[in-house]
């Protein structure tokens, strides 16, 4: 039992019976072709999309009079390394005259560009300079794509799996230089990044590698 | 130097003689409108006893920082005004995470106040990083960038903590401030 | 005479700026005293915070929550743990549900008491400041007995909170909260009715309600253009849907109104504070759950099994299931989102943290165009921005 509660009771609705279901029956309906899967979930609808449709379904559904989806609540990314496509863009919506929630998923991969949706939600200007910097994503037709949350002179795109946490630069101040300098970073102590498996269970890959060996020694 | 008297060719040497001598002597100059005391003395009465903070306020510390200088622990009850400007104050308290982006207009700031000046850090994260110190920016305390004289530990400090550093401060400038200039 | 050519002058609202509501460095282009572009540089306290949290179990991450809006802590650690509770299907005990929306209004009130103290002194008004922080002084003090620490709390874990309240802390908060009204109608007095605090706000900084939706406003932001949303009414969590509470809706989307909007959800809050006494019931405050919330320190000290989970719990954490969700409240600022997504192990894989305060900033090159560079402070203010969940 989840603790976020779907509020049923909105004025002026017309999805008495499963709300949910029916709106994502509807935004299927809206969105076509050019939508990928549309899925209700616990308390969302998940729709995904190709990224390259993406200021295309933004707006359908923000101009559609009954899905109404007028707020961009966010707009993030998550990196997935070992996937083909490396980044998945995540948008989410808000209808507040229907009180629901929808997630737009997207692939992209590496050095791959999306179209910016700072046209359809003006919100969505600071959060693609945010994704922009923290992975590195391009989003084209941008007004102002700079980086917003980094250093002035910061190189590499935090957020990424491959990028350290400590960074590559630290900073200290050079009396002889007489200003803040860069330095490759050099940490007292490191950080201790336990996994907490206990040796039993952190074995698990080591026999199944010994498994296969075995299997196929005997073949 | 000791207390001659000239009536004997010999200095008195410290003791109650000198003393009496000494206390006769002071009491008429008090008598008559003067106070003596050591310049060095003086000077570190007025500068511990008006301390002007600057607001360097950057993160969760900056709260505690209002509340100190607020109603309850009041800090203008020790002389201590909040100056916006580093041109006037005296003391830097650097109350909160400094960041990479944020070490050169610190240091920029902490360039423009006039000697004498102290700096005072507030919390983990300015002490040495704290809870974000192996983060990619963040600068692992601010005293890589400001000489800093008075730490003061906590998550954020309490209120009266940072009175407490502050006081030690002001403990500190009596001690080692001089005029001598070496 | 010539006509002159006035060049507009690029000015740094720096970045050490007593009015900046902490590390702001706003780029302004100024045509004489009128703004014409403001460009504002964040990321001064950009902590890494998201990293860092990829990095920690779910219960270690929880502090970074606090910090994250600073002034009222609680309300950003009831994001994450409702994040995690929807992600493992536990159930919060209705006591510890209680203590949320208590705790959650008083930090409610912590939030709206800073900022509008802290709007008037950046508009001149000196005495709400002072008067204003000893409420916080005292608010802070239910704080620290409750958990213990004044500011950052840790306080709202995964399954309720950690610990019981201490005997006779409702009583005072109850008192507390009867002698507030007083303060909200002193403030009143000095400020609603002033003619020079209603000139430096009436019509400044107007968002009509198509701007504010098309701009990701929320909270009393949005309320005060007209837009009746409120998150503990339309998607109630804890036991707000029990509560019997209004909201303040504003009519013109100015500095003023959203000064007004504040002081009424003080007011409103207090109501909510009082039902929660009154309401309160016995019982546990953490979910009995002994893969997830640990035991008593009592049962820990006693029993072999709760020791080994204490153990467990605290060095490898509880694993949550794969999944991503998105889970918001009403945070006093706006609509403070957290996106997790698990994947299956002790720690998070993805936690992006929706701040209210990022979008108001964003807002604030369109806010304050056209306006004097007085009025940008006067905007930054009502805008009620923290930098600490702005650049995370």
């Amino acid at each position: 039992m989840n603790n976020i509660e779907q509020n049923d009771d909105v004025a002026g609705d017309i999805y008495a019976e499963a709300p949910l279901a029916t709106m994502a029956n509807y935004v299927r309906d809206i969105l076509d072709d050019i939508c990928e899967t549309v899925t209700a979930t616990n308390d969302e609808v998940l729709v995904r999309i190709s990224s390259n449709d993406i200021a295309n379904v933004l707006s359908k559904l923000r101009d559609d009079n009954h899905v109404a989806f007028n707020q961009l609540s966010d707009l993030t990314a998550v990196d997935y390394p070992e996937r083909p496509a490396r980044f998945e863009m995540v948008y989410q919506l808000l209808s507040i005259s229907n009180n629901m929630r929808l997630r737009i998923l997207a692939e992209v991969s590496e050095g791959q560009s999306v179209p910016s949706v700072t046209g359809v939600f003006s919100a969505a200007n600071w959060a693609e300079r945010e994704v922009w910097d923290m992975f590195g994503i391009f989003f084209a037709g941008h007004p102002d794509l700079r980086r917003l949350l980094t250093d002035y002179g910061f190189e590499g795109h935090p957020l990424r799996k491959d990028f350290p946490l400590t960074g590559h630069v630290e900073v200290r101040y050079d009396d002889t230089q007489r200003r803040v300098v860069n330095e490759p970073v050099h940490l007292v102590q490191e950080f201790r990044d336990f996994d907490f498996l206990s040796p039993w269970e952190g074995m698990q890959h080591a026999i199944d590698a010994e498994e296969s060996d075995k299997n196929s020694d005997a073949n | 130097m000791g207390v001659i008297d000239p009536n004997n060719a010999p200095p008195i040497p410290p003791g109650a003689d000198q003393d009496a001598i000494l206390k006769a002597v002071g009491d008429e100059i008090t008598n008559r409108g003067f106070v003596i005391a050591k310049a060095d003395k003086l000077f570190n009465w007025a500068r511990s006893g008006s301390l002007w903070p600057m607001t360097f306020g950057l993160a969760c510390c900056a709260v505690e920082m209002m509340h100190s200088a607020s109603s309850r622990y009041d800090m203008d009850r020790y002389g201590m005004l909040f100056r916006p400007s580093p041109r006037q104050s005296d003391v830097m308290i650097v109350a909160g995470t400094l960041t990479n982006k944020m070490a050169p207009a610190l240091r920029r700031v902490y360039d423009q106040m006039p000697e004498p000046r102290w700096v005072l850090s507030m919390g983990s994260c300015a002490n040495g990083g704290g809870y974000y110190h192996y983060s990619y920016a963040v600068v692992r305390g601010c005293d890589r960038i400001v000489p800093v004289d008075v730490y003061v530990p906590g998550c954020p400090p309490t209120a009266e903590a940072l009175i407490y550093g502050l006081l030690q401060l002001q403990k500190k400038i009596r001690r080692t401030a001089t005029i001598a200039r070496t | 005479m010539a006509e002159m050519q006035i060049k507009p002058i690029t000015m740094n609202f720096g970045p050490q700026h007593p009015a900046a509501h902490g590390v702001l460095r706003l780029v302004l282009e100024m045509d004489g005293e009128v703004i014409e572009r403001a460009d504002p540089h964040i990321g001064l306290l950009h902590r890494g915070t998201e990293k860092l949290i990829e990095h920690k179990t779910y219960v270690q991450a929880l502090p970074y929550f606090d910090r994250l809006d600073y002034v009222s802590p609680m309300n950003q650690e009831h994001v994450w743990a409702l994040a995690i509770e929807k992600a493992l299907a536990i159930e919060v005990p209705r006591r510890a549900q209680f203590i949320r929306v208590l705790y959650c209004e008083i930090g409610r009130i912590l939030n709206h008491l800073l900022n509008l103290t802290t709007f008037a002194i950046d508009v001149g008004a000196m005495t709400p400041l002072l008067w204003g922080f000893e409420e916080r002084e005292q608010l802070m003090g239910f704080y620290e007995r409750a958990c213990g620490a004044r500011l950052h709390a840790a306080y709202f874990r995964p399954g309720g909170v950690h610990q019981d309240l201490p005997t006779g802390l409702l009583e005072e908060i109850g008192d507390w909260a009867d002698n507030f009204p007083s303060f909200i109608n002193d403030m009143e007095t000095l400020l609603t009715d002033n003619r020079i605090f209603k000139q430096r706000t009436v019509d400044i900084g107007v968002i009509s309600e198509k701007e504010a939706l098309d701009l990701g406003m929320s909270g009393p932001c949005i309320r005060a253009s007209g837009v009746p949303w409120d998150l503990r009414k339309s998607q109630p969590y804890d036991v707000y849907a029990e509560m019997d509470f209004d909201i303040p809706i504003g009519k013109t989307g100015d500095c003023y109104a959203r000064y007004l909007v504040r002081i009424e959800e003080m007011r409103q809050s207090l109501r909510i504070i009082h039902q929660c006494i009154a309401d309160m019931p016995e019982g546990p405050v953490l979910a009995k759950n002994n893969k997830v919330t640990p035991p008593h320190r009592g049962d820990m000290k006693n029993s072999m099994e709760a020791l080994i989970h204490h153990f467990k719990l605290y060095t490898e954490g509880f694993h949550v299931p794969e999944g991503e969700s998105y889970t918001a409240v009403e945070a006093p600022k706006g609509e403070f989102g957290v996106y997790l997504v698990a994947d299956g192990s002790n720690k998070p894989y993805r936690c992006k943290i929706r701040a209210p305060g990022f979008y108001f900033m964003a807002a604030v090159d369109y806010l304050s165009r056209g306006h004097m560079l007085a009025d940008s402070v006067a905007i930054i203010g009502s805008l009620d921005i923290v930098f600490g969940e702005i650049d995370r």
